[in-house]
């Protein structure tokens, strides 16, 4: 994916995290840390950020080589008990951003394994969090990638339940931003291309009707607090492939390093 | 006051067989040199708790030393997934317990409480109870209300790492403390190693002396997992592992490699 995308999820994702009313959200991955981030800076300063387990309002910094516990690096947190993010949860207090492997027409998350539960032919990370906080989240966005082993009618596993018809559940992808509703997964815009790569996931059930929006460039705004709160494009590690992303790592864990 | 363990004296106790919890999250704060021992002593049929697994898991696994393992995830992070991980799950040469990290950690308070079984919402509508039969679906008994029912997992030893502790034997650090204090409630024994001696604050401690029940000097203990704010997580050593896939082996994690 290129970065231009990944800048127009990000700071797209930060646009609907200060806009959501939610004032505390749960944010792991460098892309979301970041969209969290640039979120305090249009309009919500006093946004509070779960970083790892011991901190319902911790003060991270965008990074791929410090794995959660250092999501504290920018200083001293309050330091809760790791059951309160889930208190939190259960009380409708926290909003979560999650990056399942699969997801289906219904809202499933799978992060456990393909193939039959218990016995994958292909082993994903584990469940995490997604049993944790998919049926209690008043606001739930999700990111993926955009392809038909990814966006599926059903799940292998179901390891994140669907969050209650009153949540906000939305969806973004290289293809665009999508809304669970009682019908499945409608288009609320597509990015330039996007239609392309909704037509290559067919079972996933979005139809589109052909005057959905097309957001062709990032939110200027948003895209300028991202690049205030992660000037090194960390954000970009996590939608790249390949080539591309074994180079942002090695340049992102030099530079941590250092 | 915790006993002063050498190194060395660690394996004597920990049992073959036995139910390790270990610390730490990810890539943080994994007590890389207590499980180094471990190996080294040659430990088998280790049962293994850990909340988010990576190179911990990986070592033993590489070993040969796991009979099962209770996880919620285990992979190392950017770097990728973690091989020995999939490999075991794929091929079903370890019992593996797939838990989500609120049931896990339901699972170590209802240890530290005494209780067989504690109820939660979490894992409600999922696959879990299926992959994991310490979680059973059940109503509650004064509302009648769908409930999870989360089994004890009761550690024999939990292995933590931190940065420091005092004379006192209080456990301090800055970063996330994890699921460490519901392991340290929850197992029979609690040894911690530690990278450095500081001086003592006990308002400032994470982990009260009560729970502990032996320290190991472990400078450096974590690597290369991180241990923030000493040192942040050896990249180069992660990527190594990764791209050595199942080749890896447990001297790929010898500090000396």
């Amino acid at each position: 994916m290129s970065a231009a995308i990944a800048d127009l999820l990000t700071a797209a994702l930060a646009r609907e995290i200060a806009t959501s009313g939610v004032r505390v959200f749960a944010v792991t991955t460098p892309a979301t840390v970041a969209a969290a981030l640039a979120a305090r800076e249009l309009g919500v300063p006093e946004l509070a950020l779960t970083a790892g387990f011991s901190a319902l309002d911790g003060a991270p910094v965008p990074s791929i080589t410090r794995g959660e516990g250092g999501l504290l690096t920018r200083g001293p947190a309050f330091r809760d008990d790791p059951g309160d993010v889930f208190v939190a949860l259960a009380r409708g207090r926290v909003g979560v951003v999650a990056t399942p492997a699969q997801l289906d027409v219904v809202g499933h998350t799978n992060l456990s394994g393909i193939g039959e539960p218990g016995h994958p032919k292909v082993a994903l990370p584990g469940a995490r969090g997604l049993p944790d906080h998919c049926s209690a989240s008043r606001v739930w966005y999700l990111f993926a990638t955009h392809g038909p082993r990814q966006l599926v009618e059903r799940v292998d596993v179901v390891c994140g339940a669907v969050p209650p018809p009153g949540a906000l559940r939305r969806l973004f992808t290289p293809a665009g931003c999508f809304e669970l509703g009682g019908a499945g997964w409608r288009a609320l815009w597509l990015t330039a291309g996007g239609a392309e790569l909704v037509a290559l996931t067919p079972a996933f059930g979005i139809v589109l009707d052909g005057d959905e929006p097309v957001l062709e460039a990032p939110d200027e705004e948003a895209l300028a607090a991202l690049e205030r709160v992660d000037p090194h494009g960390v954000r970009r590690i996590e939608f790249a492939s390949g080539a591309d992303a074994a180079h942002l790592w090695s340049a992102a864990a030099e530079r941590e390093a250092a | 006051m915790p006993a002063s363990l050498a190194a060395d004296d660690l394996p004597e106790r920990v049992a073959d067989g036995a139910l390790i919890a270990i610390g730490g999250a990810g890539l943080q704060r994994k007590p890389m040199s207590a499980l180094r021992a471990l190996v080294a002593a040659g430990r088998r049929e280790l049962r293994v708790i850990s909340f988010l697994g990576s190179l911990d898991v990986e070592l033993l696994l590489a070993a040969g030393a796991v009979a099962e393992l209770h996880s919620a995830g285990v992979s190392l992070d950017a770097a990728g997934l973690a091989p020995h991980y999939r490999d075991a799950r794929e091929t079903g040469s370890v019992s593996f317990f797939e838990w989500s990290e609120g049931t896990l950690l339901c699972a170590l308070e209802a240890a530290a409480r005494g209780v067989p079984s504690l109820p939660t919402w979490q894992a409600l509508a999922t696959d879990m109870p299926a992959i994991n039969p310490w979680l059973r679906e059940g109503r509650d008994p004064f509302t009648g209300e769908p409930v999870m029912n989360v089994r004890a997992l009761c550690p024999d030893v939990a292995l933590l790492h931190v940065p420091a502790v005092d004379d006192a034997g209080y456990a301090y650090l800055d970063g996330d403390l994890a699921y460490d204090g519901a392991m340290a409630r929850a197992a029979g024994e609690v040894i911690v190693s530690y990278d450095e001696r500081r001086a003592s604050e006990p308002r400032l401690a994470v982990l009260s002396r009560l729970w502990i029940d032996a320290t190991i000097h472990a400078p450096q203990g974590a690597w290369p997992t991180g241990c923030h704010p000493l040192t942040g997580v050896d990249s180069a050593s992660v990527a190594s592992w990764a791209a050595a896939g199942l080749d890896a082996t447990p001297a790929l994690l010898e500090p000396h490699a």
